[in-house]
């Protein structure tokens, strides 16, 4: 069997599939070569979760029989890829990341895998995750079952979270893609501390049956990838309508970059004290680089402001609420006792004590949240800011005390970019853009609901001309 | 779907120009709660401060939660 060249683990959807189509490698072999990295190396990281190699392997069997046949199913045929454990898997286990769901298993599978399975991809494992994705908040990186998420680039250093074993695994090389899913930051701190490519889809466009429900408003399922490209092509694949998600915004989406307007016809709002006080001083030559790059590809870009709301406070307000109401039953019969994050169990047990009268508060805020960002995305067409202000933090460090010494900046700027878009259901691509101190650090482009092909023409058009993320982590082979 | 007029927004967001998002960190150097119950009092104190945070945010009374029920 010849052995599968390493550049390989690091290549793209397209890349990999079109030498499987060549038949340079069978998807058996690539499988096999996927899933012995992920076992050996996953491990490591705390990435891995559950291995399925025996479904990778029995799948990679119809792939090589389809392309032998010329059944070609598209570029996600034969694919090695993970998904953030709160997905389910029919008769697999599916912990949730949490103790208190280590042992259950469900009968149907979610309905993003059954839309990957159908196109001849590559369920090579399950990844770890932040126990109940963070529920309402968690206090350091080992909030999970699996320990925490260590960084390829430092394992002193955390992943992010909570789609920890999806950030892992994609910048380790031991799958080419992972699903993971964003209630507020969950695929763009990974994928900023990972240094890889993530895209959190418009809320509603993928469908959230049979995945782990967080926050019935605001949880979104999402790909993270060596690309903005594969991001794409990811997408088409798990999004579209389902009658069995309550939120389905039954559209479907197409990659179609080529047809995304002309980049001159486009305003970028940002903020300038984000690229100079705000973000880590080592990081800030590389996201002016960054910003240069963006210009240079016609893009104007001008200065914008965030609408003023309290967005912790109303982000909070309802992940408490919701995430409470979901996990009642565990927090009533005390097994919430049994997770791993002291300040997780607190979170939840009061959230079951929100007044109705807080909740609703929120959510009417929140309706002029949404009509605010109409007005935003009336002037600008996509804001750019970082992904997170300061690269991976410490693994020891407490994720709720402040870490850097810098003084607060003088205006806010885009900071609260993440709980805002996520209030708002907005789409949002995190691209690598450059280092602090050895660390990754990512870009992140947020657009108006359903303008994903644009966030990703922008996204591959930086790519094209920047190499961030090609870079890869040093990994030693098991 | 909600349509405000542009003066409720104005009027509304204006307002709320000193309730900007507070930072999710507390200083280094708060401590860090010992024990459960602290845990627990800690949390149920967060939760009171954000809705502190949205009694003060005026709203008008057209405004309606962003939720839609079906029949």
């Amino acid at each position: 069997m010849p052995s599968i060249p390493d550049d390989i683990f690091f290549a793209t959807i397209t890349e990999i599939n079109q030498k499987l189509v060549k038949k340079e490698f069978s998807a058996v072999e690539l499988a096999k070569a996927f899933c012995d990295r992920l076992e050996s190396i996953g491990p490591r990281y705390n990435a891995l979760a559950l291995s399925l190699r025996k479904v990778a392997m029995s799948d990679a069997k119809e792939v090589d029989g389809d392309i032998k046949r010329e059944r070609l199913r598209g570029p996600l045929q034969g694919i090695p890829f993970g998904a953030k454990d709160l997905l389910s898997f029919a008769k697999h286990p599916t912990t949730w990341g949490a103790k208190p769901y280590e042992g259950q298993v469900f009968k149907e599978t979610a309905t993003v895998l059954k839309n990957i399975q159908k196109r001849g991809g590559l369920l090579t494992g399950k990844l770890a995750m932040v126990e109940l994705a963070g529920g309402p908040s968690y206090r350091y990186a080992s909030a999970s079952l699996t320990g925490p998420g260590l960084n390829p680039w430092d394992t002193t250093r955390w992943s992010g979270g909570s789609s920890s074993g999806s950030g892992i695994a994609v910048a380790a090389g031991l799958v080419t893609y992972a699903l993971g899913s964003e209630t507020s930051g969950s695929i763009l701190t990974p994928s900023a501390f990972c240094g890889v490519t993530g895209l959190r889809p418009t809320y509603g466009l993928v469908s959230r049956n049979g995945a782990m429900a967080l926050s019935w408003t605001l949880d979104k399922i999402g790909p993270l990838c060596r690309s903005a490209e594969d991001c794409g092509l990811v997408l088409e694949a798990i999004s579209g309508a389902d009658d069995d998600d309550p939120a389905s915004a039954h559209k479907s989406f197409h990659y179609t970059p080529q047809f995304a307007r002309d980049f001159k016809d486009l305003r970028v709002g940002y903020a300038p004290v984000d690229f100079s006080e705000g973000v880590d001083p080592a990081a800030r030559a590389d996201y002016a680089k960054a910003l240069e790059t963006i210009r240079s590809l016609g893009l104007e870009v001008t200065e914008v402001k965030l609408p003023e709301f309290p967005y912790g406070a109303i982000i909070g307000t309802i992940i408490s609420a919701e995430g409470s109401s979901i996990f009642e039953p565990l927090i009533k019969s005390s097994g919430v006792d049994q997770l791993a994050d002291q300040r997780q169990i607190a979170g939840l047990k009061a959230g079951l004590e929100i007044p109705a009268k807080d909740y609703l508060k929120a959510m009417r805020i929140r309706s002029l949240i949404q009509e605010e960002f109409r007005n935003v995305f009336s002037k600008v067409d996509v804001l750019i800011a970082p992904s997170r202000f300061d690269p991976a933090p410490k693994i020891t460090q407490p994720l709720d005390r402040r870490v850097s010494d810098r003084p607060t900046p003088t205006t806010p700027g885009l900071t609260a970019l993440i709980p805002a878009g996520n209030l708002a259901g907005l789409p949002a691509l995190s691209l690598p853009c450059g280092f602090a101190n050895g660390m990754p650090m990512g870009l992140q482009l947020v657009g108006s609901p359903f303008s994903e092909n644009r966030l990703l023409a922008i996204g591959k058009a930086f790519q094209d001309r920047t190499d961030w993320h090609k870079r890869r982590p040093p990994i030693t082979a098991a | 779907m909600n349509r405000f007029t542009r003066r409720e927004l104005a009027a509304v967001v204006s307002t709320s120009a000193v309730l900007l998002a507070r930072p999710q960190a507390q200083p280094a150097t708060q401590p860090l709660p010992a024990n459960p119950a602290e845990e627990l009092q800690a949390s149920q104190a967060q939760l009171r401060d954000n809705a502190g945070q949205l009694d003060k945010f005026p709203l008008p009374m057209s405004v309606e939660p962003a939720t839609t029920f079906k029949a």
